[in-house]
């Protein structure tokens, strides 16, 4: 199933084939090839730390940091332009809880949450995940956005151009223009050497942060 | 939380400071980053001041976050973006310069020169199950949202009634003396 596995013919024939489809047969084959819905149903094993009737948080394998989490809608969307309005909502909420356990179980002091949409976003996986990183000061991960200058004439006409889109109504982008990750090859599964000590775990994290000791660190009172 | 004066973000919110607003109702505002990272990043904002993630009441971070659905989608529509993200600063050590939530949506194009990528690190099986346990442990009661409350509207009255309840407390009080 896996693009490193084939051919360059067969890929030829399957990138043949992803072309010719539906939107709706697109959708079906992404969920068949999804390593996240194999995740989400129990298929592939993950280090699950929360689910209910629409999402699934996983620990990330490869985190930015230890305590990376995925959250995941259980219903396979690519991008979250597909999202309905209240899996958004509920999606987010959870993401704040999240966010607001990783301060108060392993000692994170901010998170950021990350969404990215299509491949020029470094979207890597074909199933839309939120990003919650756990945070700390010289963890060595940098996420610094440039600052462009943009001149006052080119803000109103984008401005002008992103309100008129906003005002006619919630209509979805043409996936075919948004460049979408490939099938992914799937992780080898790892040995499950679940006997493994746990008296560090014991250990119970202190539950007492504050979260105005965080946002007094900001500064502006 | 009302508007705090030296906060950038919440005169933004109420004018002072001139913007483009691309989207605005009573409560949140969707504004274009003059200094963005790429023409068209917009921040999408409570008009309250809440200066973490975690201050903002859950109705209204589902509202915001449908907000910045709606102003990636009209990015993606409207600019011919190949991409966009939506992401968000929490906490000095996350990078957050102002001490007031927003959402940022950056629109995005192959190599535009904006790094969002993370060295991915390997952990033991070990670390793994202990961040896994820690973690869990707190997330047990999560998932119990504040829904029934539709809109963020229903704040402001509750806070009239319970002055009055105040004040007829403390006219009770006064009567009861002799």
């Amino acid at each position: 199933m896996a693009e490193q596995s084939m051919s360059p013919e067969q890929l030829k024939a399957l990138q043949e084939k992803i072309k010719n489809m539906s939107p709706e047969e697109l959708r079906e084959f992404q969920k068949k090839q999804c390593i996240f819905c194999q995740i989400i149903s129990g298929k592939i094993q993950a280090k699950k730390i929360y689910e209910d009737e629409h999402a699934v948080a996983i620990l990330d394998i490869n985190p930015a940091n230890p305590g990376h989490i995925l959250l995941l809608t259980r219903e396979h969307y690519s991008i979250m332009p597909q999202i309905p309005e209240d899996e958004i909502s509920h999606i987010f909420m959870l993401a704040k809880s999240l966010s607001n356990s990783m301060l108060r179980s392993i000692d994170a002091q901010g998170t950021n949450i990350i969404v990215a949409n299509g491949i020029a976003a470094g979207q890597r996986a074909q199933h839309f995940m939120v990003h919650i990183i756990p945070r700390k000061e010289n963890d060595g991960v940098n996420f610094v956005l440039p600052q462009k200058t943009i001149e006052q004439g080119e803000i109103e006409q984008i401005g002008n151009k992103i309100t008129a889109s906003l005002a006619g109504g919630a209509e979805k982008p043409q996936e075919t223009e948004i460049k979408m990750p490939m099938p992914a090859k799937q992780p080898e599964k790892k040995p499950d050497d679940s006997i493994k000590k746990k008296s560090e775990a014991k250990e119970q994290a202190k539950s007492g942060i504050d979260l105005d000791d965080i946002s007094r660190l900001l500064g502006v009172k | 939380m009302a508007a705090k004066g030296g906060c950038i973000v919440c005169q933004i919110a109420s004018g002072s400071i001139p913007s483009k607003k691309v989207y605005e109702d009573d409560f949140a505002l969707a504004v274009l980053d003059v200094n963005g990272a790429n023409p068209g990043h917009c921040f999408v904002l409570p008009k309250n001041h809440y200066p973490i993630l975690e201050q903002v009441p859950d109705i209204e971070i589902g509202n915001l976050f449908n907000i910045a659905n709606r102003v990636s989608t009209a990015i993606f529509e409207s600019l011919g973006a190949q991409g966009t993200n939506i992401f968000v600063a929490n906490g000095l050590p996350a990078g957050q310069t102002v001490a007031h939530f927003i959402i940022n949506v950056i629109p995005r194009k192959e190599n535009d020169g904006i790094n969002l990528q993370w060295q991915p690190r390997q952990l033991s099986e070990e670390e793994m199950s202990t961040v896994e346990l820690k973690v869990k442990e707190q997330v047990k009661n999560i998932g119990h949202f504040e829904t029934e409350k539709k809109t963020p509207k229903a704040y402001a009255p509750k806070q009239a009634v319970l002055s009055d309840e105040e004040d007829e407390y403390f006219s009770k009080q006064l009567r009861r003396l002799p």
